[in-house]
């Protein structure tokens, strides 16, 4: 028997067009996310500022989301054995409607117009619910004792769920619900980024840091109980602030916070057994993204205590900059080229090595500037100064310009070879 | 006696390229012995479409031992 995460069923993979158009698109929000500091630097005066609120679904609905989903199409088939019904055309219609609803969402937050939040809601829960369905599909019979496709159950059940709380918010925001808007947007904000994004993140790095990074497996007992336990932590502390419980979500709040540097730590020390003798640019990039967390997490449970708005500003950059697109960047770039190699190899017979697809040096200049726009980012929110913000928001146009023209590069590459 | 091709602890797509370089050296009737990390599907179906003939069991201590034949 193979251990939990090993086998790989590659004659399942979609075609190499499925998950492409998500990881095309999304460089886009990121680099408007950046645009958008550069033209209004005092977003970033507040965590509630209607900029901040668009910059932020900028890059957590437009980039990381889109990127997630994409991802996924690839992951099911791949590491789950689970074939999606109509794979084509599901991500044509889910990768329409996230990118419409995207936009419509951050146009509607920023610019106070709560009329384009209805379609936002719209396109948004419809696009998710058609890939939760259509992945459910995929995976029932799938058994649920493997760790990955497992976890990756639940990361979609945290997401349906981080969703219906955001369609909850925007409703309430338009008038047509009375809700304690705090109370729903701290439930909203927990289930996108652990119950979502960090269930996710983990199920796809039981398998992919071992295989990718060389190293060993990460301990079975984490892979078994991770996900659920913080599941089941996160429905306690929904309830805990649910009820205005201060002292038990916060107390909550730090199990929460102590699980995810748990998983941060495994990471990072099985990165340390690596056998590779030179760490390469994934392993680097998913060294800022551990960082990013555990100093984003203290960064929450500060702000918990504090009265101070940076706080809560610093724990966002860090947890969505530092953290989640570093480690989204650091997997796309093993992802984008091993698909390419792979559909040469089916297609064509012969394919370039992976290292001409899409060489190192490009990579490391990306990372470099991705971090130099992560440190200008940290300073300018703390600062509070207008010209080091839009110097910071210019990097992160620059930054995800470089992410999308390495992408384009890949892809020429792959053309012709295709043709040669 | 039979070659072994030991490709664990490499990042994909090395162990395929390393197979496919030791099947380009295989005299027909001969046999080799792959070690890998994990199931290789995409081989699987390469070693099928060129007609080779395989077996692959997986060891208690998880490494995947497959038998491949050049007939």
């Amino acid at each position: 028997m193979i251990p939990d995460g090993q086998t790989l069923s590659y004659d399942a993979a979609p075609a190499f067009s499925t998950p492409l158009r998500f990881f095309i698109t999304a460089p886009l929000f990121g680099a408007a996310a950046g645009a958008a500091l550069l033209a209004a630097p005092e977003l970033l005066d507040s965590r509630w500022t209607p900029g901040a609120l668009a910059v932020t679904h900028l890059v957590a609905v437009g980039f990381m989301l889109t990127v997630m989903l994409g991802a996924l199409f690839q992951v099911l088939p791949v590491v789950a054995g689970a074939v999606i019904p109509r794979s084509g055309l599901v991500s044509t219609i889910v990768h329409l409607a996230m990118t419409i609803g995207a936009l419509c969402l951050a146009w509607g937050l920023g610019s106070g117009s709560h009329g384009f939040l209805m379609p936002a809601t719209v396109l948004i829960g419809g696009g998710l619910a058609l890939f939760v369905v259509a992945a459910f599909l995929g995976l029932r019979r799938i058994p649920v004792a493997q760790a990955t496709p497992r976890d990756l159950r639940i990361a979609l059940l945290g997401f349906a769920v981080a969703v219906a709380l955001g369609i909850t918010l925007a409703l309430a925001l338009g008038g047509r619900l009375d809700l304690p808007l705090l109370t729903v947007l701290k439930l909203h904000i927990g289930w996108a980024l652990l119950g979502g994004s960090g269930v996710l993140l983990a199920a796809a790095s039981w398998v992919v840091v071992p295989m990718f990074q060389i190293t060993p497996n990460y301990p079975a007992p984490l892979t078994r109980f991770w996900a659920m336990g913080t599941g089941a932590v996160l429905l306690v502390w929904s309830a805990a602030v649910y009820g205005e419980l201060g002292s038990a979500e916060f107390a909550l709040s730090a199990v929460l916070a102590a699980l995810c540097v748990l998983f941060a730590v495994h990471t990072l020390k099985l990165q340390r057994q690596s056998r590779r003798s030179v760490p390469d640019m994934t392993m680097r990039a998913f060294q800022i993204g551990m960082g990013s967390f555990i100093a984003g997490l203290a960064s929450v449970l500060v702000a918990q205590h504090s009265e101070h708005q940076v706080w809560p500003l610093l724990a966002g950059i860090l947890i969505l900059h530092g953290g989640f697109v570093s480690v989204i960047v650091g997997m796309l770039y093993k992802i984008i080229p091993f698909l390419a190699w792979l559909h040469l190899t089916q297609d064509v017979g012969k394919a370039p090595n992976m290292k001409k697809l899409q060489p190192d040096s490009p990579i490391r200049r990306h990372l470099a500037l991705h971090a130099v726009a992560l440190a200008a980012l940290l300073v300018a929110a703390s600062v509070g100064n207008a010209w080091l913000i839009r110097l910071a928001g210019l990097l992160v146009v620059a930054e995800f310009a470089f992410l999308l023209a390495n992408i384009v590069k890949v892809l020429g590459n792959y053309r012709r070879a295709h043709a040669a | 006696m039979k070659k072994t091709v030991d490709a664990r602890g490499l990042e994909p797509p090395q162990p395929f390229e390393l197979v496919m370089d030791a099947l380009a050296d295989l005299p027909k009737g001969e046999s080799l012995l792959l070690l890998l990390d994990r199931m290789p599907h995409p081989l699987f179906r390469i070693l099928d479409r060129d007609g080779y003939k395989h077996e692959s069991r997986i060891r208690d201590d998880g490494v995947v031992e497959i038998d491949i034949l050049n007939p």
